[in-house]
């Protein structure tokens, strides 16, 4: 079949290609390590315990003893004892980045009930993202401690208020009611009675607790990647026009629609092998430099469906960029604005659920998103087949739109 | 008398206001080399498109060994072989690779499909650098492989549109000399140029084409010789006498005059004798020639008779 004749003579024209192999190979693996290597990075940040310098000019008070207990008590910070004008000298210096100050008389206007303020200073070099964390621990910690101090000094003072009725009447003593109040504080930390949760929304929605952010940035490499081979399959009918062979073969006996067949072939056959080869490399590759390999799901079937659809729906869309296009250098031009916009409202290189709504709308009309939720389905929920099937049929329809829109456009003048 | 291998009635192609090819008919016969002789943009490659199936013409019949090119476009595309004026090869492929996929195309395959690339390969002198990438070669080598390319099939029907443009003189004469032998074996040929000498020399008949249409078809000594004897483009100085152009006419030898910007334009019968005759009314009357030019009886002089306009501008 000509058509064959075609496509096989493209693949060896690629072959010679050296450079373009290496691009089509080998970046996708480059941009996967380091993407991967960026996310990983950002997780360990996250984990990163925070040391918050603490000047305390209370010592020896047991509520700044006990303020500073709770700020070390599990929840991302660890204080160090600070002298305060080496403090202040080493904020200037960016020595540290933050300090917190306890004042002097602390406890005592916390026992007295007496509004005292903690002082948290910060230099340029603090980030915005560790001084609100540390605010917000701060703070949390602070509201605790003024809530039980207050709470309990008013059950005493209304305990003392009963200590004048009738000794039968006095079942709450005020003894009674301070040991009740500060066990309920204590339960009120160890088992929250209302607790916050923060995972990915797929984790909560599958309960899956280890999410892999490789297993994300493959899936959107491999999509984007494919989608680039759209600019191949446009470019070599340029150069097929450009070189006189493209008037050449439309005068043997060859069918129009068998020559673009051709043109669509190997270019099909690249977006493949390149998904395969990403997810192979990475598989290997990833956990070389200390990251997970990225799941692969329980449906082999559906990840080589998605493939297959995302290889048709890029080379339909190369004809449509053939059809559309006038020059080469336009070709180059509109596949490098159209194409790498796609991947980045599809959701290629940040989750589409981050992205925001407006972005994550506009995401949908984009082919690469729903190639990403079909493979996000498969590798990240566990789903299978027949929950892919609505992404499947979506892909499919773009590849119809491409095809039938490119064909009626072509020129094969 | 056998049937013309191809048939062309009123070709027409236009390009919204522009008439690239404006009523050309023409009939090709079989064995015959038929030149289409015109200048940049005179339509020879429209026509040749249109002739090949590349064009779909705006009006025009199209016949090729009996079927209508319309209704029979894959059949009689396997009939035609086309060299077309641009070098349409994979460079980056060697000559072999290149025929093996253009006579896959044509439906040939396995051995038939190497012997006959061996074959074309010796013939356009080719065989040592035959696994060489085509981007190394010189330009006469890639024009080679460009015709080889045309002739994997064996066509009934050869076009070979301006084949020599940009080759050395050694290569061109190898070029000739192909052409020619493939005629012999018996293949038809349509060749376009705006050489006048390849065309007397290939040709069995010529077609001038200017500005879309066909102005002269007939053999190059048919069209030379409707020139007479050679045209004289004579310039004399002001002051001439009125009766010049009558007196010159008188000249026995003399065809015809005519004033052409601001020259006279005097066609002959018998060159010399008709040129003596006209110096001796300038030597009578006293008169300064400013300018003689003699245009010998070629088809470059048969186009710029017929157009005012040279061959190559």
């Amino acid at each position: 079949m000509n058509a064959l004749d075609v496509a096989f003579k493209d693949l060896l024209l690629l072959l010679k290609d050296r450079g373009q192999i290496l691009l089509l190979f080998l970046m996708p693996i480059v941009f996967i390590l380091a993407f991967s290597a960026a996310f990983s990075a950002s997780e360990a940040l996250e984990e990163q315990i925070i040391v918050v310098p603490v000047v305390n000019l209370d010592p020896g008070g047991e509520m700044s003893a006990l303020l500073l207990q709770n700020l070390n008590d599990d929840r991302g910070l660890q204080t160090e004892d600070y002298d305060q004008t080496q403090a202040e000298t080493d904020l200037q210096d960016e020595t540290i980045k933050l300090a917190l100050i306890i004042p002097a008389g602390f406890s005592a206007d916390v026992q007295a009930g007496t509004q005292t303020t903690l002082r948290l200073m910060y230099g340029s070099a603090a980030s915005s993202s560790e001084v609100q964390a540390v605010r917000l621990v701060v703070e949390g910690v602070a509201s605790d401690l003024s809530l039980e101090t207050q709470l309990v000094s008013g059950l005493s003072q209304m305990g003392a208020m009963m200590s004048d009725a009738p000794p039968e009447a006095q079942i709450l003593t005020t003894e009674r009611i301070k040991d009740q109040a500060e066990s309920q504080f204590e339960r009120a930390k160890t088992a929250p009675l209302v607790a916050l949760s923060a995972k990915w929304p797929d984790q909560i929605l599958m309960g899956q607790e280890d999410f892999s952010p490789s297993t994300f940035s493959v899936a959107g490499f491999a999509v984007m990647f494919a989608f680039l081979t759209a600019q191949a399959t446009a470019t070599s009918i340029f150069d097929e026009k450009k070189e006189g062979t493209f008037r050449r073969l439309l005068a043997a006996p060859l069918g129009k629609w068998e020559l673009l067949g051709g043109k669509m072939l190997p270019n099909f056959a690249v977006a493949i092998l390149q998904m395969v080869i990403i997810f192979a490399a990475s598989m290997v590759l990833l956990p070389l430099i200390g990251m997970d390999a990225p799941s692969l799901g329980n449906s082999p079937l559906g990840l080589i469906l998605i493939a297959i659809l995302v290889a048709l729906c890029s080379t339909s869309l190369g004809i449509l960029l053939a059809a559309l296009c006038r020059t080469e250098s336009q070709v180059g031009g509109v596949s490098s604005v159209v194409l790498w916009v796609a991947g980045l409202v599809g959701g290629a290189f940040i989750p589409a659920f981050v992205l925001g709504d407006f972005l994550n709308t506009i995401g949908k009309v984009v082919p690469h998103y729903w190639a990403l939720q079909a493979y996000n389905d498969l590798t990240i929920r566990g789903l299978g087949v027949a929950d892919i099937l609505p992404e499947l049929g979506i892909l499919a329809g773009f590849a119809v739109v491409f095809s039938v829109i490119g064909l009626l456009r072509f020129k094969f003048d | 008398m056998s049937e013309p291998i191809l048939i062309a009635q009123d070709l027409h192609k236009s390009y919204g206001e522009i008439k690239a090819v404006d009523g050309i008919s023409l009939q090709v016969a079989r064995g015959e080399v038929f030149g289409l002789l015109g200048p940049n943009g005179a339509g020879k490659t429209t026509t040749i498109s249109m002739l090949t199936a590349l064009l779909e013409p705006s009006s025009g019949k199209i016949t090729v060994d009996g079927l209508d090119l319309k209704a029979h476009t894959s059949e009689v595309k396997a009939k035609m072989g086309l060299v077309p004026q641009e070098m349409a090869l994979y460079m980056t492929l060697s000559a072999r690779q290149n025929l093996m996929f253009f006579g896959r195309i044509y439906g040939l395959k396995g051995k038939e499909l190497r012997q006959r690339v061996d074959e074309v390969l010796e013939m356009i002198g080719l065989t040592e650098r035959a696994d060489h990438a085509v981007e190394k070669y010189s330009g006469g080598m890639k024009r080679r492989v460009n015709i080889g390319a045309g002739l994997l099939h064996k066509p009934d029907i050869l076009f070979l549109d301006e084949p020599t443009v940009g080759v050395d003189p050694q290569s061109r004469n190898a070029i000739f000399e192909s052409v020619e032998a493939l005629n012999r074996a018996g293949m038809s040929v349509i060749y376009t140029t705006h050489y006048m000498e390849e065309a007397q020399r290939l040709c069995h008949r010529v077609a001038i084409v200017d500005e879309g249409k066909l102005i002269a078809q007939d053999t190059p000594m048919a069209l030379i010789r409707s020139l007479g004897g050679g045209v004289v483009m004579l310039g004399v100085a002001e002051g001439a006498p009125d009766d010049l152009t009558e007196r010159i006419a008188q000249v026995p030898a003399v065809k015809s005059v005519t004033r052409s910007d601001g020259q006279l334009k005097i066609e002959t019968q018998r060159l010399q004798e008709g040129l003596m005759g006209v110096l001796d009314i300038t030597n009578q009357l006293d008169l300064r020639v400013t300018s003689l030019e003699i245009l010998e009886p070629n088809l470059e002089s048969v186009f710029l008779n017929l157009t005012g306009k040279k061959l190559r501008q």
